[in-house]
């Protein structure tokens, strides 16, 4: 890497890397909180449910004679998310119906329990040590006028930005994702006016869980695989909430302002300034309170009123 | 005219009181490693004082808190600090920590005015994350990461230096608490925050002033854990700041789950229980699973504290308080029991 450069152009264009993926757990959350309003605090844990399961096909695979390089990968990716599927519908049989009607402190304390029964069922199966998950694009770089950026970053940016957009254009376009909406609105308007609405929540959390997958096949060989990755999900909370909670096109703004304050106090800042060293695993935080304070709607929200 | 107190019932009071007492002495009249069953009850009673300031923030008042941990470490700390470097005397940094705790949890209370539900829950989280990088940040007092060893509690001139002097200590102030608590939920400010927690706006209707209110309760609340801090800090004797991460704060959200979200005994109840599991039978399990399958304690732990949080939630709403007060209901019906009613 270059290292040596070490301008405030290529920590922005790390930032908006990293930021992408942030807008990548955040847009999963986001799905499942308009159309169900539950908020799911498991989402970094289902990414990494879903990077382990990718990662077991792809060691599988690689062994198999017959397959080159690419077409493992892809044969991997293809089982991941199927598997995605499954587990995003049975998600849906024992997190949503039961917690229907609950308060939030139930919701809220349901989902931080399934991280936690995610989290140690995956360290039974997969053991305690990290692994180092093999990426099909190496570790090639481009260079862009003196800015790396490595193939995998370009990878995610340009998956960040395509999922975003097409799920911006499913829920303002298409029938199903107007139904969503209606959904999320009031349910039982939704289910007299013939939305099936035990299907759209079933969908929703597939589309969510296929979400978390692509973004741990991604992030994996970024970071390295281990059962802490879904950590990294409590992160995107606060740039959902930046970008404005439950906007879909808020995920990747927020996200990715706050990767690049993320990576800019971490490298530029902290050099300069010996003082932010101390607060760039916090800043995340500083910022969400800062925004909660200011404008709690985040960017792109709207402000929400409820009846009486 | 009838007293302040006449319809109030005062008797639990006193058999709390001798079954306190009588613990330890039963304890070492049956088993001979009584020292370490006693430390467990010191960690179990520590809690519980903790379990019951969240619960009156978060079963009473309905405003969720995923940073408490925070609030333990800085009355921890705190203490340490004054006690160790500053060298107040212990007596009084019981006084002091806690009231300063309290004015951390004022600090964390602002934002509760104008965000709630999950907005609230993120902001506790981000407290409890920063609480932890500024101890670390102050590393001149606190040795950073590295952890702090902290003198024994003394007390009009006596060293609680045993497992057994720091029962007594730990188990005066529970008591306390509890009585204090259940008094103070029955009261005006009790219902008041029950108020808040059903109704925002019909509380505020029926003229409950919502800010002093929300303040109140994360103030009291945030006495409590930097009480629990003091004690802990002092009869441990070593404090590190990787014990005060996100999850011991959701595992004191566990205690109130189980325990039953709402009521002071089940805050009590949840913690012994939570403690006892975690210190006692987990570790008995532990060997046995072992014969089966190469497996982590602390993966055993979360896994099973997971799976007794979301079966409470899904099937026990009201936790073991809610589970004594139907075998109760069911014992004083006896033979006139409605099926339904116990479903």
């Amino acid at each position: 890497m270059t290292e040596t450069f070490g301008g405030l152009t290529q920590e922005v264009v790390s930032g908006i890397a990293l930021g992408c993926i942030y807008a990548l757990i955040a847009l999963g959350f986001t799905l499942i909180y308009k159309a169900t309003e539950v908020v799911n605090f498991a989402q970094g844990e289902l990414m990494m449910v879903g990077a382990y399961v990718n990662f077991f096909f792809v060691s599988a695979l690689l062994e198999v004679p017959l397959l080159n390089g690419v077409w493992a990968f892809i044969i991997a990716l293809v089982g991941a998310v199927a598997f995605a599927v499954l587990f995003g519908a049975f998600l849906d049989l024992i997190i949503n119906r039961p917690l229907k009607d609950e308060p939030v402190f139930s919701v809220i304390m349901a989902t931080i329990s399934l991280a936690i029964i995610l989290r140690a069922v995956m360290a039974v199966i997969a053991g305690p040590m990290t692994r180092i998950p093999p990426s099909p694009f190496g570790s090639s770089v481009i260079t862009f006028g003196g800015v790396a950026i490595s193939t995998l970053d370009m990878f995610i940016i340009l998956s960040a930005v395509v999922l975003v957009m097409v799920f911006y254009f499913f829920f303002n376009r298409t029938k199903w994702g107007i139904a969503m909406k209606a959904t999320s609105e009031d349910p039982m308007a939704a289910h007299l006016v013939g939305i099936p609405v035990k299907k759209v929540y079933r969908n929703v959390w597939i589309f969510s869980m296929v979400v978390a997958t692509i973004g741990g096949v991604l992030l994996a060989p970024r970071t390295l695989l281990d059962t802490h990755m879904g950590f990294l999900g409590l992160k995107a909370f606060p740039a959902a909430v930046l970008g404005g909670f439950g906007s879909i096109p808020g995920a990747i703004v927020g996200g990715v302002i706050m990767g690049v304050i993320e990576t800019v106090s971490m490298g530029t800042l902290s050099f300069h300034f010996p003082w932010v060293k101390e607060i760039n695993d916090i800043i995340v935080w500083i910022v969400l309170i800062a925004v909660l304070m200011i404008r709690p709607a985040g960017i792109l929200g709207h402000e929400e009123v409820d009846r009486v | 005219m009838k007293s302040r107190y006449a319809d109030e019932n005062l008797s639990w009071i006193a058999p709390l009181v001798l079954l306190v007492i009588a613990i330890p002495f039963l304890i070492r009249g049956v088993t001979f490693s009584y020292r370490y069953y006693l430390y467990v009850l010191n960690i179990a009673g520590i809690y519980t004082i903790l379990a019951v300031g969240l619960d009156i923030l978060s079963g009473y008042t309905g405003l969720i808190s995923l940073g408490h941990a925070g609030f333990f470490a800085i009355g921890a700390y705190t203490s340490a600090v004054l006690v160790d470097q500053a060298g107040i005397p212990f007596g009084l940094s019981l006084i002091i920590t806690p009231i300063i705790t309290g004015f951390f949890g004022l600090v964390v209370g602002f934002p509760a005015l104008r965000v709630s539900g999950m907005y609230l829950g993120l902001t506790t989280m981000g407290f409890g994350f920063i609480a932890r990088r500024l101890i670390i940040a102050l590393r001149a007092w606190t040795e950073g990461s590295a952890g702090l060893e902290v003198s024994n509690p003394v007390l009009f001139g006596f060293e609680f230096a045993s497992d057994w002097a720091n029962y007594f200590l730990i188990f005066t102030f529970v008591v306390a608490v509890v009585v204090v608590a259940r008094r103070v939920m029955n009261s005006k400010i009790g219902r008041a925050f029950m108020a808040i927690r059903d109704s925002e706006r019909a509380a505020e209707a029926a003229g409950v002033n919502l800010t002093r209110y929300k303040l109140l309760a994360f103030f009291m609340s945030a006495v409590l854990a930097g009480l629990a801090g003091v004690l802990f800090a002092h009869t441990m004797r070593f404090i590190s700041t990787d014990h005060f991460d996100i999850l011991l704060s959701i595992y004191f959200i566990i205690m109130i789950l189980v325990g039953g979200v709402g009521s002071i005994y089940g805050a009590v109840l949840g913690s012994v229980f939570i403690v006892l599991l975690d210190f006692l039978l987990i570790p008995a399990f532990k060997d046995w699973m072992a014969l089966f399958v190469a497996i982590e304690v602390a993966d055993i732990q979360s896994l099973i504290f997971g799976l007794i949080m979301f079966l409470f939630i899904i099937f026990q709403p009201m936790g073991l308080y809610g589970v004594w007060l139907k075998m109760r209901i069911y014992w004083k019906l006896f033979p006139f029991n409605p099926k339904k009613r116990f479903t």
